[in-house]
């Protein structure tokens, strides 16, 4: 029902990415549907990255099935022109100005609003005539990704794009995105590690770990699939028959348990309450986290 | 696409505009000068018959000059540090690549204009500096007949530009291989260098089967025509067995040119080495000794230049597609 009147715009299917030895990503299996803004989350070098890279072609699956607005990624015109991406480095022509890069896309692309770049970036008091190396990094971060949305695709994939940006231009431009993608035919997939900010904007999770996904899904539905169990410490044997456990810490005398509902919790030892994003998020990062946990509390620190 | 890679090295192409420029006034300047000097000199030389001599008395040119257009021979290298290493590897040093992968454009037609114009430029660069080469050795040429020799050779005529056009691919091939500028610009000088010396010394000689010429002891060796590029010489002896000092290594003395290895000619000879020439020359050819030149003709100098040039834009072509196999099929 949802499937017909929303396309997908990405499927993938058992997609995996082996680098010599490393595997950055394993069998992932999900699916995004058009008009969504998608969370993609989760620890350093969990292979969000290697995803975006994959869903741009900018990398080569080595097993498993993508399919991006219908087809596999790849260098053709056509495709490109529907592709956005904006790379975690923000790369661009040190030496070249806004304007040039204006220029730049104007050449190389078959659609390509001029005007909103310099609009957008007039508005930001962002000198469209100085040298981009000259620019500050948030600065950078505009005029890339203004770039990005000048191409007017239907598919914008960014890679922490909102890490060099302060609080203000962070939600100025979130509140840009959800505007472009309000305007109907746009999808977009940005990680980051900002969930407060993810939260504000986007309708869609997916949560890497450990090179494999966790979760994926429209947050709403993913929040109503969970629940939090406190009660008395005690055996959990019962609740991982009938749930799925994620996650569980326990006090001396107190449990606290997030669950995958996989039916009517009986037990009234254990009270149920629903679960945030932030709590569901970092439960499952926490799983697979071990020594790594300790970047997790960078995320509180931008509540 | 064009309008990108202008965008991109427009500085750089000024700047090297500007170094052919002021090359160019130079050689233009003092070739001038050169030249008339030279009819000057033959008219005078002609009034008074001593002009089989003129090679002797006339230098033309300045030391520092000749120095500075012998020197020319590094400017195909030069390109392709400058022009061939950074074209790919900064892109990928700086992620811009996948700036420009990202828009509506094939990475091989990204690469197919960038690589394009940059070969362009260099057999440009490459012909205007071994054009102005050419004219300004013209005039050394008529009198000295060196254009042919190893060292001439490589700065004259069409080689340069193939020597440019493979230098500029080596350094586009190992930019993209390597993804780094610094290392690509280091085995672009490694080993255009040595391609360059081995083919040079070891190869060029044998592009066609050279003309070996006896000659008697009791005369000087002959001097073929024009240009003619003197490959080796040595001494046959009565019983047929070649000794030259190449094979040999001993001490050799040259006759007229020819080595002659010393240690492996009659005893009754060696003596006379120091005493006479023409002593010694008698003293072989009546051991029945005799001497021969190998060398290749002046009239095949410009099929010389095409194999070679030929070699090296063949080098060429295979690196840039390697090149193209790298940027379309490997991960961004």
């Amino acid at each position: 029902m949802m499937a017909s009147s929303n396309p997908a715009v990405i499927q993938t299917c058992g997609l995996s990415k082996r680098y010599r030895k490393v595997t950055a990503l394993s069998e992932a299996t999900l699916t995004v549907p058009q008009g969504r803004i998608s969370a993609l989350i989760g620890p350093n070098g969990a292979g969000k990255t290697t995803l975006l890279r994959l869903l741009a072609g900018l990398a080569r699956p080595t097993g498993g099935e993508v399919a991006v607005l219908g087809g596999a990624p790849r260098q053709d015109p056509a495709f490109l022109a529907e592709i956005g991406f904006v790379a975690q480095e923000i790369p661009l022509y040190r030496r070249l100005s806004a304007e040039d890069h204006i220029g730049v896309g104007a050449h190389l692309n078959p659609r390509w609003d001029a005007a909103s770049v310099r609009q957008r970036l007039k508005g930001l008091n962002i000198p469209l005539d100085q040298t981009v190396g000259t620019l500050s990094g948030g600065q950078r971060a505009q005029v890339a990704l203004s770039l990005t949305l000048a191409k007017r695709p239907r598919l914008l994939l960014l890679d922490e794009p909102v890490a060099a940006l302060d609080p203000l231009a962070r939600r100025q431009f979130l509140a840009h995105l959800a505007e472009a993608v309000a305007g109907g035919g746009l999808t977009v997939v940005l990680s980051s590690h900002l969930l407060a900010d993810l939260e504000r904007v986007c309708d869609h999770l997916i949560l890497l770990a450990a090179s494999r996904v966790q979760l994926c899904g429209d947050i709403d539905t993913v929040l109503a699939e969970h629940q939090v169990l406190v009660g008395p410490r005690k055996d959990t044997t019962a609740i991982e028959k009938a749930h799925t456990l994620v996650q569980a810490t326990h006090t001396a005398r107190q449990s606290t348990l997030l669950i995958r509902v996989g039916g009517p919790v009986v037990d009234p030892a254990w009270e149920a309450a629903d679960v945030g994003l932030e709590e569901l998020v970092l439960g499952y990062m926490g799983q697979h986290a071990g020594p790594a946990f300790s970047h997790l509390t960078s995320v509180g620190e931008d509540q | 696409m064009t309008w990108l890679v202008w965008r991109q090295h427009r500085n750089q192409t000024y700047l090297a505009a500007a170094a052919l420029a002021a090359f160019a006034v130079l050689v233009l300047i003092t070739g001038r000068q050169m030249a008339s000097q030279y009819h000057s000199a033959l008219t005078s030389c002609a009034a008074s018959h001593t002009c089989g001599n003129l090679a002797n008395t006339l230098i033309l040119g300045t030391p520092v000059l000749s120095l500075l257009v012998t020197l020319t021979v590094v400017v195909p290298c030069l390109l392709g540090v400058f022009w061939g290493g950074p074209l790919v590897a900064r892109e990928f040093e700086t992620g811009t690549s996948q700036f420009a992968w990202m828009q509506s454009i094939t990475r091989s037609r990204w690469l197919a204009v960038k690589v394009g114009w940059a070969l362009l430029a260099a057999a440009a660069w490459g012909g205007a500096v071994s054009a102005l080469v050419t004219w300004w050795s013209s005039p050394v040429n008529a009198l000295n007949h060196q254009n042919f020799q190893p060292g001439q050779f490589d700065i004259q005529g069409i080689v340069p530009v193939g020597y440019a056009l493979f230098a500029v691919a080596l350094g586009i091939a190992a930019g993209t291989l390597l993804r780094r500028t610094l290392p690509a610009l280091a085995v672009t000088i490694g080993v255009f260098t040595f391609l360059r010396l081995v083919i040079g010394q070891d190869l060029r000689s044998h592009y066609l089967t050279a003309v070996t010429t006896p000659f008697s002891f009791l005369h000087a060796p002959p001097s073929p025509k024009g240009s003619y590029w003197l490959v080796s010489g040595g001494v046959v002896g009565p019983a047929g067995q070649v000794a030259n000092s190449h094979a040999h290594g001993g001490p050799g003395v040259s006759f007229g040119g020819v080595p002659v290895p010393i240690d492996n000619m009659p005893s009754a000879c060696r003596v006379l080495v120091f005493q006479s020439p023409l002593k010694f020359g008698s003293c072989l050819a009546a051991h029945g000794y005799r001497g021969f030149i190998t060398y290749q003709p002046a009239s095949r100098y410009w099929a010389f230049q095409g194999i070679e040039t030929g070699i090296f834009v063949l080098l060429a072509a295979a690196l840039i597609a390697v090149t193209a196999i790298a940027v379309t099929r490997r991960d961004a």
